[in-house]
C-alpha cells in the first residue's frame, strides 16, 4: 500500500496530465457528435455580441454595395412570393433573415455564426441560403445566436442533383479552396459536361428542392474508376457572405419523425 | 505585484488575439496563436498540476472562440507539461526562474531554442487535431509552418523590445 502511494505520488504530475488529456479528448469527441454546447461555441451570447462588434466595424466600409446587394434581393424575394402564392405546395416553406456576424473561410471545419437563434425559431437541422444559392446546415443553436455549418466545411454532405436529367449526387469540400466543392457518387455511365447545373435535391427535409448550388467546373473518370471526380463551382461567393436566410420547413418535424421510425 | 502584471497582461493578449490575429485571414494557412506568449512566459514557481489547470482554461477560452472544443485545452495541457522538463534540459542552472522565463531571465539562445520548440508542438497539436484525419497532412504541415514563423516573431519580437 505504501509503495503504491509512494509511486502515485512520485508520478502524480504525469497522472494528472494524462487525466486532463483524457477530459481534453472526451471534449473534442464531444463536439464532434451532432448535439453541441451552445454555450462552449460561438453560439455564446457573449462572444457572439463581441463578434457582432467586429463585424460592424468592417461594415461602414461596404454600405453602397450591401444596399445594391439588399435592393436586388427585394426584388428577388417579391418574385419568390408570387410563385409561392401560385404554387400551394411551397406554402410550407418559411424564410427567416438573419445577418452572418462571424464567419472563417480558410479553416477545414469552417463555421459561421448567424444573429438569429431559438427566440426566433430557429432549430437545429435547419437549412441556410442566401440569394445565390445554398449556404449551410445550423449545428448549434443558442438564445439569440446559432453556428451554422457551411457546405465548406469538410464535415458535410449535402445531397444535389443534375438538373438535365436528375441525377444524384452527394456534394462534399476538399478543404482546398472556397470557392470550389465536389460533387461524389455519380457513376460512370453518366454523361457529365463542365457546365451542367447542380441544385439540391430536396431529398432531405434540410432543403426544398431546385436550391441553386453550383456548375460542373470540370469532371474527371480516372482509369479502373467507377465513379468521377466533379469540381463544382458554388454559387455562394462565401467571402463576401452578409445576409442569409433560414429555411424553416413546416413539415420537418414530421419528415423527421417519419423517417427515424424507420429504424 | 508580479501577479498583476501577468493577469494583465494575458488579457491584453487574449484580446489582440480574438480582435485582431483571428481576424487575419492571410494566404489561407496563416493563424497565428500569439496567446502562447502568456503561457510560455508564466515563471515556474507554481506547482506543475497548477500549471497545466491554468493552461487547461486558456485554451478552453480559445476554442469557444474558434468553435474547436477541445483542440487548444489538450495543445496547452501538454505545452504545459512539457514546458519545466524542457527547461531543465535547456538551462544548466535553474536557480534563475524565480521570475518569469523571460529572454532576459534565460538568455537569448535558451529563450529562441525554448519559444521555438514549444510553439511549433502546440501548433502542429492544434491544426493536427482540427483536421483529425491523414487525407490533409499536406496543409496541416503548411499551416504549421507559416503560423509558427509569425507566433515566434511576435513572441521574440516582444522580448526584444521590452526585456532587452
Amino acid at each position: 500500500m505504501q509503495t503504491l502511494l509512494k509511486i502515485l505520488l512520485r508520478y502524480s504530475n504525469f497522472l494528472v496530465f494524462i487525466a486532463l488529456e483524457v477530459a481534453a479528448f472526451m471534449l473534442i469527441s464531444y463536439n464532434s457528435a451532432y448535439p453541441r454546447s451552445s454555450i462552449l461555441s460561438t453560439a455564446n451570447d457573449v462572444i457572439a455580441w463581441q463578434n457582432a462588434q467586429i463585424s460592424a466595424v468592417g461594415e461602414y466600409f461596404g454600405l453602397r454595395s450591401q444596399n445594391e446587394q439588399l435592393a436586388a434581393e427585394n426584388t428577388a424575394l417579391r418574385n419568390q412570393i408570387s410563385s409561392m402564392e401560385s404554387a400551394e405546395n411551397r406554402a410550407a416553406i418559411h424564410y427567416e433573415s438573419a445577418k452572418v456576424v462571424q464567419m472563417t473561410t480558410d479553416q477545414l471545419h469552417n463555421y459561421l455564426t448567424i444573429n438569429r437563434g431559438s427566440k426566433d425559431g430557429i432549430r437545429r437541422g435547419q437549412g441556410i441560403r442566401n440569394e445565390d444559392g445554398v449556404v449551410g446546415i445550423v449545428r448549434t443553436v443558442g438564445r439569440n445566436y446559432s453556428v451554422v455549418m457551411p457546405i465548406i466545411n469538410t464535415q458535410t454532405n449535402l445531397s444535389c442533383r443534375f438538373v438535365k436529367n436528375d441525377y444524384i449526387g452527394t456534394l462534399q469540400w476538399n478543404g482546398k479552396d472556397c470557392r470550389f466543392a465536389q460533387l461524389a457518387d455519380v457513376a460512370s455511365h453518366m454523361v457529365v459536361n463542365p457546365g451542367d447545373t447542380i441544385v439540391t435535391s430536396g431529398l432531405s427535409p434540410v432543403f426544398p428542392e431546385g436550391i441553386p448550388v453550383g456548375i460542373v467546373e470540370s469532371s474527371v473518370l480516372k482509369e479502373g474508376e467507377s465513379y468521377y471526380t466533379i469540381r463544382v463551382r458554388l454559387h455562394t461567393n462565401f467571402k463576401r457572405l452578409k445576409y442569409v436566410e433560414v429555411v424553416q420547413n413546416a413539415d420537418q418535424n414530421e419528415l423527421e419523425e417519419l423517417t427515424n421510425g424507420m429504424d | 505585484m508580479e501577479w498583476t502584471k501577468q493577469i494583465g497582461r494575458y488579457i491584453l493578449v487574449m484580446v489582440l488575439q480574438v480582435l485582431l490575429f483571428d481576424q487575419l485571414q492571410l494566404w489561407g494557412a496563416c493563424h497565428p496563436y500569439i496567446y502562447l506568449l502568456c503561457l510560455l512566459m508564466m515563471p515556474i514557481t507554481l506547482p506543475p498540476i497548477a500549471d497545466m489547470l491554468i493552461g487547461g482554461i486558456i485554451g478552453l477560452i480559445m476554442d469557444m472562440f474558434c468553435n474547436s472544443l477541445g483542440v487548444h485545452t489538450a495543445s496547452c495541457i501538454l505545452i504545459m507539461f512539457l514546458r519545466p522538463y524542457l527547461l531543465g534540459v535547456i538551462l544548466n542552472d535553474k536557480d534563475r526562474l524565480n521570475e518569469q522565463v523571460s529572454l532576459r531571465s534565460i538568455g537569448m539562445e535558451a529563450f529562441i531554442k525554448y519559444v521555438v520548440i514549444l510553439v511549433l508542438i502546440h501548433h502542429l497539436t492544434v491544426f493536427s487535431l482540427a483536421a483529425w484525419s491523414w487525407y490533409h497532412i499536406g496543409f496541416v504541415l503548411l499551416e504549421t509552418a507559416v503560423s509558427s514563423v509569425i507566433t515566434i516573431f511576435v513572441i521574440i519580437g516582444y522580448n526584444i523590445l521590452k526585456y532587452r
